[in-house]
């Protein structure tokens, strides 16, 4: 395949991948306006807050690290996207995943996030570097559970491709990896809580509060482009656990109805929950999901 | 040849004739002293070197014509040539030093000194006893007189507790004597040993009490306070006459008279010895007064000689450069530190500080630190190597262990001594006046050392073609130490660039694992260097000390037998001690580098020792063939360089040694010196027998020490404030990194590690480097006083930000490769939980990472710094070249790690990584290719930043503080500014994992033995007859010991 398919394709995934992420995000702000008794937002705000982002005609800069940093937000949800095989078997869905390998998808994450501390920290805002600080802290512990149940799953499939680690799951339900490796999956499942960010892990930008955290400097196209990420993320996310846990997708139906699912697993635990301290949630993920990441390795020696 | 005789002929005429001379005046007594003294030395210097170039043969002097045992007889051989030239030089140099007070005090004093020498010359020849008695009496009771003749209290009861002691033991001896007569029937020595009395009762008690006499007469450990205190009492010129000459001679008479006793007593001697040697350096630690201090130094030295001469038996051939290169060593720096010590007359060790006021004294100072605990390139150096190889070779560990100990304790306090002379103020001090008969045999004794080490190096096993063309060129920049900074600093980043040409081209073809390690210690070496030229005035002292670690690092990759690779080593620990402890608070910080320097290279050395013995081979391939004792060589060789790599446990120096280095010190000692360690390690496993060891448990040790100092380092590294500290426990970390991957023993593994060292050494010395030119800039390390910098500082933010994101190991950069490489090769190996406690800490990094750059650059700008410059272009310059470098290995990873691969295929020829034609590499498990990444990463990005610049084009910058905040407004930049404790919360859920237990550990051990050292010492009364006492019991004790009852 030439190049510029490939390009295009990609550009396609990305798109699909972005709407189903604002309609997700617009279900999801549905749902928990309905637990906490409210109407919520109607289910097509999000493409309309996206184009008033992108439209406003005025904006501040605090520099070029507050500039570059949305960019580098953004660089790290789509880089996921063109590193992320998306559909399995598919030759125009498996985006640029032939030049990395899973830890290309764990790090990847990390510069978008990065990238975001960097801006917030330009704009000054002491709420921008307190939220920072506390993702920061918080993605540490939450990765460890899930390194140790990625480490099982490459040894049990013995490879670190998302490709092949898709392959090997293919052949009915019972090969998914949720059920021929259950601990491993618990682990890499309960750190997703950590890694999707809904209650109660929230605290770092503590949406009901009054603005707090990394985006609080942020506004017109800037904040299109966290929201675009935003929306971004949550899908391809999902996909990543959907290609390692839960035996990937041949369309782009199964893509849609597995990391519903997904997410929203970690949206209805996150409206029952309150919220925690980071302290607390940092200390959460290495207690039960770290006592599983362990057996699940213990398994596999 | 003048005839031996007239050695004391001439000494005791003129002793003579100087007593009619009295009423003509001192001034002339003195002078005809010292022309005796002159020609008594030139007697003995004339015969010595008759011996060394083989013109003479061994005299004997027959008085009154008969032979013995009808008389006395004096014989000068090589030994008694050489003991005679020392005791007479110490009387000559030791002479010019008293001068002024021999002349002050009149002629009885310049004949008392006159006899003392004649004594000493006497003892050394004769080989009668009763007469070696008699001029042994004659010496000391000179010493007495010299003593006396002080008019000091101290001095005074000093001087008479020392007769006290002097005559229990003379009467002891004169006993033994009796007996020895009656059962020999003559006073020959020659007779005596020839008459075996150790084999029936009587003659045990008579020779023991002849020996133990001398042995008392060394001031054992610990029957020897009446010793200390003329030590610290006496006319320091005296004193050092006492340690240097008077202790030679009695050396050398302990030496004459064991074969008496036969071999079966030389364990008792080698035991006292030891006892002596540990037990006097221990004290020593607890000292505070200089001269006490250096009779404690004096003491323990003693121990050892009288130990070596215990230990004959298992010295071999190298007896003679051992016995002669720690002799000779202690005899010249022990002298020339009592006589510094009389020159600048402040005895509390701290105020030594005030010898900077004079630098080349500080310098003569060091050389006499050094060569008494044994570093190259003086001669103890080479003995203590051969020392410590023989008495391996041997199976004498126990004693190798004693002597490390012993030369421990004593670099405890000398390097404390050192550190408070180079570092404490001195401003209150007052100046001290130095006179050219006091600073002529100072300098000599030093001067000497530097001449007789380079003697010396070709006699020990295994110093092959030492390079000394580089320790040479540190001396000549040492001299022209006055030229301006710039200058010496264009001089030495041309010397370094020349040894480089020297052995690096054509070095990969040889050795592509040294030519890797050459372009960190060389290039980096160059590259660091550059931020000198931003410092004004002359920087005295910095460019020998630079020197001397680079051609300490240099040589490690030339040195081929071990002995070569342990001279670089010591040699690159002095430079780097002294580039340490330049910084303005680095007091404490070099002390505990040098600490564990000596600690790990006493270590090292041990280890060294067993692989010689087991292989016999003085190469450093006789690591790979170590077959006894291999799992105590190779741990105490990998605990030695892991005491320079800062691994968990063995860290503690560092955070504060690299913090508080100067700026462009800093990225030398923690980019570039640390490498050193790693190369040291990767030599061990290498010989290990890589492939084989994988199942060594050495490996898994390694693998977990590794982990847990990643976790550990990174993780304190979050909760600094101080920006070059939090950079230091970051490096502490990242060798963890380093040592995990090298103990993988895999390709894949070993593939890894060098990843993370190539990386560590660039963004390292690039972090430091902006950050050191940040401080210099601000004048502060602490991250809280700055904020918001990115306005002023811009090519300093871009700089961090490009060594952040290679450090967090975030694709597109190099960091990725080492990530990638690390998790390929953990999984490989199936070290999982080692793995995910090394990637935890991985990420934990981002922390501080982020700290690092939002705390100084991001954030709210400080009023005062509204107007600060951006950082030097000479800390820019190799900052962007270094960028430069991260970039090239980014785009291309595989023009570093194809040539790596293969060189490491040649120790593990299962490669199990795979590059493909465009550039993937192929492992076991996953693939990745980072050029490509780096093309989507780009493309990406560009397209995104130009989407926003287009939405954005009419963006208005607005000032500081124009935010968003509520319907309140910003405080102060201070307030507004979170930086202080950024991590408190993360503090609290995990902070417990960084608390300073190891620290806590070390202090304890440290204030357990200065407790322990305080206790031991109060046997030190003061009270004459408490000495005496202890004397007595020593005696008895040793006795029942050495004959196992009455």
């Amino acid at each position: 395949m030439d190049i510029l398919t490939r390009v295009l394709f990609t550009l396609l995934g990305l798109f699909i991948i972005l709407n189903w992420g604002l309609l997700m995000t617009a279900i999801m702000r549905k749902l928990t306006a309905k637990v906490g008794r409210r109407v919520g937002i109607r289910w097509y705000q999000p493409w309309i807050n996206l184009i008033k982002l992108y439209g406003k005609r005025n904006s501040i800069s605090h520099g070029v690290m507050y500039q570059l940093g949305p960019v580098f937000r953004l660089l790290g949800g789509v880089g996921l996207v063109l590193f992320m095989p998306l559909i399995f078997g598919s030759e125009y869905f498996t985006n640029f995943s032939f030049t990395g390998d899973l830890v290309l998808i764990i790090y990847i994450k990390f510069f978008g996030m990065l990238g975001m501390a960097l801006g917030a920290g330009e704009g000054g805002h002491p709420y921008s570097a307190v939220g920072v600080s506390r993702g920061l802290a918080q993605v540490t512990t939450v990765e460890v559970p899930f390194t140790l149940a990625v480490i099982a799953l490459a040894v049990q499939y013995n490879t670190i491709s998302i490709h092949e680690i898709v392959a090997a799951q293919q052949g009915g339900i019972l090969n998914w990896t949720i059920f021929t490796n259950p601990v491993a999956s618990a682990a890499a499942l309960l750190s997703m809580l950590g890694i999707f960010m809904h209650s109660p892990f929230d605290l770092h930008t503590a949406p009901n509060e009054i603005p707090i955290g990394p985006p609080t400097e942020y506004h017109s196209a800037y904040l299109g482009l966290l929201r675009t990420n935003a929306a971004i993320l949550h899908v391809i996310e999902a996909i990543l656990f959907m290609n390692l846990f839960f035996g990937g997708a041949n369309n782009w139906i199964e893509l849609i109805i597995k990391t519903f699912f997904i997410y929203f697993f970690s949206v209805f635990v996150g409206v029952v929950s309150p919220r925690f301290r980071i302290d607390q949630s940092a200390r959460w993920f290495l207690k039960v999901p770290l006592l599983l990441g362990i057996i699940a390795i213990i398994l596999i020696l | 040849m003048v005839a031996p005789i007239y050695i004391i002929a001439v000494a005791l005429g003129i002793a003579f004739l100087l007593a009619f001379l009295k009423s003509r005046g001192s001034k002339v007594a003195e002078f005809i002293m010292e022309l005796t003294i002159a020609f008594m030395a030139f007697i003995s210097l004339q015969w010595l070197i008759g011996f060394l170039s083989g013109t003479v043969t061994e005299k004997t002097v027959y008085t009154a014509g008969f032979e013995p045992p009808f008389s006395i007889n004096l014989v000068m051989g090589k030994m008694e040539a050489f003991f005679a030239s020392l005791v007479n030089v110490a009387g000559l140099l030791g002479g010019v030093y008293l001068r002024k007070r021999l002349k002050e005090q009149g002629a009885n004093a310049v004949i008392v000194y006159l006899l003392l020498f004649m004594g000493l010359n006497a003892i050394i020849m004769t080989r009668d006893i009763f007469n070696l008695f008699v001029f042994l009496e004659i010496s000391s009771v000179a010493i007495v007189g010299l003593i006396l003749l002080q008019r000091d209290v101290n001095a005074i009861a000093a001087g008479f507790k020392y007769l006290m002691a002097i005559g229990v033991i003379s009467g002891l001896m004169l006993i033994g004597i009796i007996f020895v007569y009656q059962f020999t029937g003559s006073l020959y020595l020659n007779d005596i040993i020839g008459a075996n009395l150790t084999t029936f009762k009587g003659g045990i008690v008579a020779v023991f009490l002849v020996l133990i006499a001398v042995v008392l007469e060394l001031k054992p450990f610990p029957a020897n306070g009446w010793a200390l205190d003329v030590y610290q009492s006496a006319n320091p010129g005296l004193a050092a006459l006492i340690s240097a000459a008077f202790a030679s001679a009695l050396i050398f008479v302990l030496h004459k008279l064991m074969p008496i006793a036969g071999s079966d007593w030389q364990i008792i001697f080698a035991t006292i010895g030891a006892v002596t040697f540990v037990g006097s350096n221990l004290l020593g630690i607890k000292q505070s007064s200089a001269r006490r201090l250096l009779g404690y130094s004096s003491v323990g030295q003693m121990g050892l000689l009288v130990m070596i001469t215990g230990l004959t038996q298992f010295l071999n051939d190298k007896l003679t450069l051992i016995a002669y290169g720690i002799l000779i060593s202690h005899y010249l720096a022990k002298a020339g530190l009592f006589w510094l010590a009389g020159i600048i007359e402040n005895d509390n060790i701290r105020n030594w500080s005030v010898l900077r006021k004079k630098p080349f004294l500080l310098v003569i100072f060091g050389t006499f630190v050094f060569a008494l605990i044994g570093f190259p390139p003086f001669p103890s150096f080479f003995a203590k190597w051969e020392l410590i190889m023989q008495l391996a070779a041997n199976a004498g560990y126990t004693w190798v262990v004693l002597i490390l100990l012993g030369s421990f304790l004593e670099g405890v306090y000398l390097f404390r001594w050192l550190g408070y002379a180079i570092k404490l103020d001195n401003l209150d001090l007052p100046d001290f006046k130095i006179t050219w008969e006091k600073i002529i045999p100072v300098a000599i004794v030093s001067v000497g050392l530097y001449i007789l080490g380079y003697f010396a190096t070709p006699i020990a096993g295994g110093a092959g073609n030492l390079n000394f063309i580089a320790i040479a060129f540190v001396i000549v920049i040492f001299l022209v130490d006055f030229l301006p900074a710039k200058l010496k600093n264009a001089i030495a980043i041309a010397a370094i660039a020349l040894y480089g040409y020297t052995f690096m081209p054509g070095l990969y073809e040889t050795d592509g694992l040294r030519f890797f390690f050459s372009i960190i210690f060389i290039i980096g070496g160059i590259l660091t260097l550059i931020p000198g030229f931003a410092y004004s005035g002359k920087r005295r002292g910095f460019y020998p000390a630079v020197l001397l670690m680079y051609a300490g690092l240099g040589e490690l990759l030339t040195a081929e037998t071990m002995l070569q690779f342990f001279f670089a080593w010591e040699i690159m620990t002095i430079g780097s001690y002294i580039l340490i402890i330049r910084g303005k608070h680095s007091i404490t910080h070099g002390y505990s580098y040098m600490l564990f320097s000596v600690g790990g290279a006493y270590l090292l050395l041990a280890g060294f020792g067993i692989a010689f013995a087991s292989s016999g081979m003085q190469n450093l391939e006789a690591l790979a063939n170590i077959t006894t004792l291999a799992g105590w060589a190779s741990a105490l060789i990998a605990i030695g360089f892991m005491t320079k790599t800062a691994t968990l446990g063995l860290h503690i120096w560092l955070p504060g040694a690299h913090a508080e280095a100067e700026s462009d010190v800093s990225p030398m000692v923690s980019a570039i010196l640390l490498k050193a360690g790693v190369f040291g390690l990767v030599l061990l496993l290498i010989h290990l027998g890589a492939d084989k060891a994988m199942e060594h448990p050495l490996v898994y040790v390694l693998g977990w020490l590794g982990a847990l100092t990643a976790l550990i380092g990174n993780l304190s590294a979050v909760f600094q404030e101080d920006a070059k500290r939090l950079l230091a426990y970051s490096s502490i970390g990242q060798l963890g990194y380093i040592l995990f991957a090298f103990a993988i023993m895999t390709h894949v593994g070993w593939l890894a590690g060098f990843t993370y060292t190539i990386n560590h050494f660039l963004y390292k010395a690039l972090l430091f480097l902006i950050i050191g030119g940040i401080v210099l800039r601000l004048k502060t390390h602490n991250m809280y006083e700055m904020g918001g910098l990115i306005k002023r500082m811009p090519y300093s933010f871009i700089a961090v930000l490009v060594g952040i994101i290679a450090l967090a190991g975030m694709p597109p950069l190099s960091g990725f490769a080492g990530k990638w490489l690390f998790y390929n090769a953990g999984i490989e190996r199936g070290w999982y939980f080692q793995g995910a406690i090394v990637f935890f800490a991985g990420i934990i990094a981002f922390l501080y990472l982020y700290r690092l750059i939002h705390a100084i650059f991001l954030g709210q700008l400080k009023d005062k710094h509204r107007t600060v410059q951006e950082i030097s272009p000479w800390f820019l310059i190799p900052a962007y070249i270094l960028i430069i470098g991260i970039m090239v290995f980014s785009a291309m990873p595989e023009l570093v790690l194809k040539p790596v691969g293969q060189f490491t295929a040649q120790y593990f020829p299962n490669e199990t990584l795979q590059w493909q034609a465009d550039g993937t590499a192929i492992g076991q498990l996953g693939y990745w290719n980072n050029t490509q990444i780096m093309i989507v990463v780009m493309g990406a990005f560009a397209l995104i930043l130009l989407w926003l610049l287009m939405l954005n084009r009419n963006a208005k910058k607005v000032e500081q503080f124009n935010m968003v905040y509520a319907s309140e407004r910003p405080e102060r930049p201070e307030t507004t500014h979170i930086a202080y404790n950024m991590f408190a919360h993360y503090n609290k859920a995990l902070g417990f994992i960084s608390t300073p237990r190891i620290t806590g550990v070390w202090n304890w051990i440290s204030e357990g033995v200065h407790a322990l050292a305080d206790q031991v010492r109060r046997i030190y009364t003061g009270n004459g007859q408490a000495y005496i006492l202890h004397v007595l019991a020593y005696i008895v004790i040793v006795y029942l010991l050495t004959t196992g009852g009455f």
